[in-house]
């Protein structure tokens, strides 16, 4: 064990998966990450881009299908030796009392009875549990839990911490009140703790915690930059140091997921490409919002008002921008003419008009193409055969979903669950409502 | 399983000695029972015993068949753990052990009856020890198969975050398998042991009193006694072995099963309270013996100071395990050569006029069976929605509803055909309604849970549109109860194809009535010592069943999980 050596260190680490309908799907690829003593590092990217993926890989619960790990310079073969997670579900087994769940954590380590007593009722005492060592999880509250899963995290003394979207599933201020703790206890050296790495889709919290933060792009996870963090700790959000480092995250988000400049290494305009992942009624929803802020926000902005996920509100505007609704110079939305025509327009004009805009896009007019040829219809696992052949990296039954929400709601397609067959939409508006219905 | 799960006093439950006085009487009895099980085992063999038909002797004969019924309920459990962590643990086991477990649970009792018997009457022959447990075994392939599948279910159920922790803090097989797999696996564990006894009993009469070849065979307890009675016509002897029989399932339920479905609902896997808390006043009465808390006491400490088992046992342990797998499959695989072997011979020697014998018994017993599934859907379907709706009225009549399905159908056969032949129908349609007696159970059982889990908001909106009669049946009820439908409709049809053995060919007042059918002809085959035959319609039978399940339910199975599930 050399003392420079990273604790745990990815190199070109690559994972695939295979899908429910049998096809390979690329979820990291060559993907290098180091941990090193004392910091720690933040995965950042929206969901689907295989950060947990990539979490359980570096500590030994999967084996990676390409590149290597290593733990201390040395090829990691099985678990990590130091290695500790924090569940996003908290995992917890529900039929132990805190103090059982806790004690899991020592797992095989062989300790006396004495000091396996000692160590667990203090893993208890430090994450403020003192007092509800005989409860059940049933009985505690989701951030209690989440206090026993670092508990049990802890109580085996590990070098690593590896927390999986440890505060996604606590409600807000839940949320604030344990993230400020944890990072308390790290900077107070409390944990016993030499390196962390988290996973999160929350920007403000990868800062908030992250020394480093690494962002990640999806299909397949790649890194596409790391942000050192250099901002001393504790972390206030409502800084101005606080608020542009978050602003300068955003921007690299936005460049790597919306970007200005058309790359030269672009396939041709007329190429198959594919959709993103958003509901057209979400894209309706956004040039609304749009409309009743004059027509222009920030991705920001717009991300606070929807509510979603980060990565989801990129791909809304994506879904926009792809349909000439909105244009996106550097981090502004803004609706163009066409946007504030759709909303204009009645029910039936807005399918009209989305009809018309869908059937300009390569990638409907190969699908309708694909129909001509069929004689006007084709079972969806057909469709979704020849979305794989063309996207390879795409899930094909998620692209043809999102082929198929545009294509209905816009009156292109048509598809009947009973026979399990995409056509095209009939021409005239009667129709194309009954199919609707 | 860890400490938790002794026994905990409720906080105004005072400790009272006339419990632990109950408690010891209660193991005294228990040990007495056990003692005179065995001296019968060590007794020399005797294959037909000479059953009293004096309601003296139904204790003594009551408590063989229970201890029987237990020891089939033991080995069931252990193959249960042994075969369904092979399953789970490994694929390339899973997909040999599972379609396996499919075939085995289509296979009639009487296919097991001949070799089980023969063999170890063999290995035994001065004791009855092989006679007995031929007999366990025999009740044992009744109750296997739901606990192996449910158990196999519940360990691949488990959450992969829940699974992922067991590894990553290095719990090792062992610990994992008490710690993690074991609870998890309970709920449903317990649930299916009480459904795996009552399948026991069905065959009871069978398992204790058969004729194979020219031999009679004939245990004490039960089953003989009122297989003994129907041939003599003693009617009142009958009825008090069905009231024994009935004070058994009850006892059993009230003794064993209720205390356990209360104490294993600390396993829920979900957070959530349950609506109802299931309760058991046993339970309640051992948590007020203070022997029990001393005793719980103790053990707790014991565990306190944990003999550590270091990573190295774990990993003996695991080598163990996956030896003992390994072996299993080995042991199975040559089973299963061997018994092809046989069967091959077997069939070779079926004659041509067999086989055509064969074909019309299968097809009487396919119409016989398919009328009893239509005959059970179409009363349980409105009477199942009617109970299941009330919200008062569901929860009374499930357990009694429970317990009539647990009693053992062929024992009321003669009353119901003595009924059905004064009407003046004719025995081959009779076959059905007994077909039908012990089948309808699971389907009403299943369209009650259905309709009580009509969502409320389903229900709200329903009631707010005015929707009446036809057309919220049409709308609601049938739709949401339609896969709890299709899973007691699966089960009824498993159970009567079964059932044809014991319902197509019928003792009654010392006459014997047949009709044409499968179930009849193994019967037959059976009594016969016609091993060739006996084989071609185990076998038939068998891959009817199998066959059916595969190409006929799943497409049903298939649609309620996509068109009728609520979830998703």
């Amino acid at each position: 064990m050399t003392a420079a050596a990273p604790i745990v260190e990815g190199r070109r680490v690559s994972k695939r998966f295979r899908d429910e309908a049998g096809r390979v799907r690329e979820v990291l690829r060559d993907v290098d990450l180091t941990v090193t003593d004392g910091e720690i590092v933040c995965l950042l990217g929206p969901s689907g881009c295989g950060k947990s993926t990539l979490l359980r890989v570096l500590v030994g619960l999967l084996p990676p299908d390409g590149g290597e790990v290593l733990a201390h310079g040395r090829p990691l073969h099985g678990l990590h030796p130091g290695a500790a997670i924090v569940f996003q579900s908290f995992a917890l087994y529900p039929w132990l009392t805190v103090a059982d769940n806790v004690r899991i954590g020592l797992g095989g380590r062989a300790v006396g009875s004495e000091e396996e007593v000692v160590r667990v009722q203090g893993a208890v005492d430090l994450v403020g549990l003192t007092g509800f060592e005989r409860a059940y999880p049933r009985e505690l509250s989701g951030g209690m839990k989440q206090r026993v899963g670092i508990a049990r995290a802890l109580v085996g003394g590990p070098e690593l911490l590896g927390m999986d979207e440890p505060f996604s599933a606590l409600d807000v201020l839940t949320a604030e009140t344990l993230r400020s703790e944890v990072a308390r206890l790290w900077t107070e050296g409390r944990m016993g703790l030499r390196a962390i790495l988290m996973i999160t889709h929350l920007i403000e919290e990868a800062i908030v915690l992250g020394d480093r933060i690494v962002v990640l792009g999806a299909n397949p996870g790649t890194v596409r930059a790391v942000v050192a963090n250099a901002l001393p700790h504790p972390r206030q959000p409502g800084t101005a140091a606080f608020q542009e480092l978050v602003r300068s995250v955003h921007d690299i988000i936005c460049t790597t997921h919306m970007p200005d400049v058309v790359p030269p290494s672009a396939p041709p305009p007329s190429a198959v490409l594919p959709l993103p992942r958003a509901r057209i009624a979400q894209v309706v929803g956004v040039l609304g919002l749009l409309a009743e802020r004059g027509g222009e926000l920030d991705v920001y902005a717009l991300d606070r008002l929807t509510g979603f996920d980060f990565g989801h509100t990129i791909a809304v505007v994506k879904a926009a921008e792809l349909l000439g609704l909105v244009d996106t110079p550097h981090d502004r939305v803004v609706l163009t003419a066409e946007g504030r025509g759709l909303l204009a327009a009645d029910v039936a004009g807005r399918k009209q008009r989305l009809g018309a805009r869908l059937r300009e896009l390569p990638t409907f007019r190969y699908v309708l193409d694909l129909l001509a040829r069929a004689g006007g219809e084709v079972p969806r696992e057909l469709l979704a055969e020849e979305v794989a052949m063309h996207l390879p990296a795409e899930s094909p039954s998620e692209a043809v979903r999102t082929l198929l929400d545009w294509g209905r709601f816009a009156g292109v397609l048509t598809y009947d669950p009973e026979t399990g067959m995409v056509a095209r939409a009939p021409a005239s508006a009667l129709h194309a409502a009954r199919a609707a219905r | 399983m860890d400490g938790h799960a002794s026994i905990r006093p409720g906080p105004d439950a005072p400790a009272a000695s006339w419990v632990d006085g109950l408690v010891l009487a209660g193991l005294g009895a228990l040990v007495a029972g056990l003692v005179a099980f065995a001296r019968r085992w060590h007794a020399p063999l005797a294959t037909a015993a000479a059953i009293d038909l004096s309601p003296r002797a139904l204790p003594g004969y009551a408590l063989l068949s229970l201890a029987r019924g237990f020891a089939a309920y033991g080995l069931s459990l252990a193959v249960t753990l042994v075969y369904a962590t092979a399953a789970a643990h490994s694929a390339a086991a899973a997909r040999i052990l599972i379609p396996l477990l499919d075939v085995l649970q289509s296979i009639p009792v009487l296919g097991f009856l001949p070799g089980l018997v023969l063999g170890l009457v063999a290995l035994f022959p001065h004791s009855n020890a092989g006679l007995e447990l031929a007999c366990i075994v025999m009740i044992f392939t009744g109750q296997a198969w739901n606990m192996i599948f449910s158990f196999y279910a519940s360990l691949r159920g488990i959450p992969t975050e829940l699974r992922e922790a067991g590894i990553l803090f290095r719990l090792g097989r062992w610990r994992y398998f008490r710690t993690v797999e074991l609870p998890a696996a309970t709920i449903g564990l317990v649930w299916n042991s009480m459904m795996s006894m009552a399948g026991g009993w069905f065959f009871l009469t069978v398992c204790e009193a058969f004729t194979l070849g020219n031999r009679d065979f004939r245990l004490p307890g039960v089953g003989a006694y009122v297989s003994a009675a129907i041939d003599r016509g003693d009617g009142r002897a009958e009825a008090a072995g069905l009231v024994a029989m009935a004070a058994m399932i009850l006892a059993t339920d009230q003794l064993v099963w209720r205390p356990l479905v209360a104490w294993s609902a600390r396993f829920r896997l979900e957070d959530t309270a349950p609506g109802v808390e299931a309760r058991s006043w046993v339970l309640a009465l051992l948590g007020r013996s203070g022997l029990l808390r001393r005793l719980a006491a103790l053990a707790r400490r014991r565990r306190r100071v944990p003999p550590r088992p270091g990573p190295r046992a774990g990993g003996r342990a695991a080598g163990v395990l996956r030896a003992a797998g390994r072996s299993v499959l080995v042991a199975l695989g040559l089973g299963v050569a061997l018994g092809v072997g046989q069967l091959a011979r077997y069939l070779a020697a079926v004659p041509a006029a067999g086989w055509g014998r064969l074909g019309a018994a299968l097809a009487a017993t396919t119409l016989r069976t398919a009328a009893t599934v239509a005959l059970a859907a179409a009363w349980t379907v409105p009477a199942g929605i009617l109970i299941g709706r009330s919200a008062r009225l569901a929860p009374r009549l499930q357990p009694a509803i429970q317990m009539l399905a647990s009693f053992p159908a062929p024992m009321l056969y003669p009353l119901v055909t003595g009924v059905l032949l004064a009407v003046g129908l004719p025995f081959s349609l009779i076959a059905v309604a007994l077909m039908l007696l012990g089948a309808q159970w699971y389907v009403l059982f299943n369209v009650i849970a259905g309709a009580s889990a009509i969502p409320g908001d389903l229900r709200e909106a329903a009631d707010g549109f005015r929707l009446a009669g036809w057309t919220r049946w049409r709308t609601l009820e049938l739709p949401v109860v339609f896969p709890y439908l299709v899973t007691g409709l699966i089960t009824a049809a498993g159970g009567a194809w079964n059932a044809s053995i014991v319902a197509e060919l019928v003792r009654f007042r010392g006459r014997t009535l047949v009709t044409t059918g499968l179930g009849a002809l193994i019967t037959e085959a059976t009594a016969a010592g016609d091993f060739p035959l006996l084989a071609a319609g185990v076998l038939t039978m068998a891959l009817t069943v199998v066959g059916l399940n595969r190409f006929g339910w799943r497409r049903l199975y298939r649609l309620a999980e996509t068109r009728y599930a609520l979830l998703r």
